[in-house]
């Protein structure tokens, strides 16, 4: 095992393709991110928002909306610290 | 990890098509295992959580049934947050 590591030959690729891969994979990893967040999300939305025992496999309405509302506050919180971190900045 | 032209299936006659085919299915499929995979992480740990408060011998049918409907419980959960961050995304574009 010399060379574990042995990718294929993309040597003939041209511009165009390259552009192509270069433009999927930057959409692949936009995509990511946002699964990333949502994965965070649904972790502290689930703690907040699904506060009792498990009786049933759904998600009733006003822990559907609790979800939402998480969702919003999250984003308006993350907003707000950096919004206060910008005023703390020029400050000194 | 698997030698990349391996994991392509490639073999060396294959055009230059085929061989950009099978990059981007590879990434995507990468892609969505991890994705299944952070997720399963997180049911089983969310889940055991809620479900087996105080670990016994073995799982109850009580505990096995919680952990079922749990586990569905989160993925709606999952997408009730997917769907909410998109709106948020969509009607807040330059806020985050």
């Amino acid at each position: 095992m010399d060379n574990p590591i042995s990718s294929p030959d993309f040597s003939d690729f041209s511009d165009k393709d390259k552009k192509d891969l270069q433009s999927f994979i930057q959409n692949e990893q936009q995509k990511a991110k946002f699964q990333a967040n949502v994965h965070n999300l649904t972790d502290l939305c689930w703690t907040k928002c699904i506060t009792g025992k498990i009786s049933g496999a759904t998600v009733d309405r006003s822990e559907n909306s609790c979800l939402e509302n998480c969702v919003n506050r999250f984003i308006d919180s993350q907003k707000t610290i950096v919004r206060q971190l910008d005023v703390m900045g020029g400050r000194a | 990890m698997d030698n990349l032209g391996n994991m392509l299936n490639l073999g060396s006659n294959s055009t230059k098509e085929e061989r950009k085919q099978a990059l981007m299915s590879t990434i995507a499929q990468e892609s969505n295992i991890e994705n299944a995979r952070i997720l399963i992480e997180k049911i089983n740990e969310k889940c055991f959580e809620k479900c087996i408060p105080k670990p016994g011998g073995s799982l109850s049918s009580g505990e096995t049934i919680c952990l079922t409907n749990c586990m569905q419980k989160y993925m709606q959960a999952w997408n009730a947050v997917s769907k909410a961050y998109i709106n948020r995304i969509r009607s807040d574009p330059g806020g985050n």
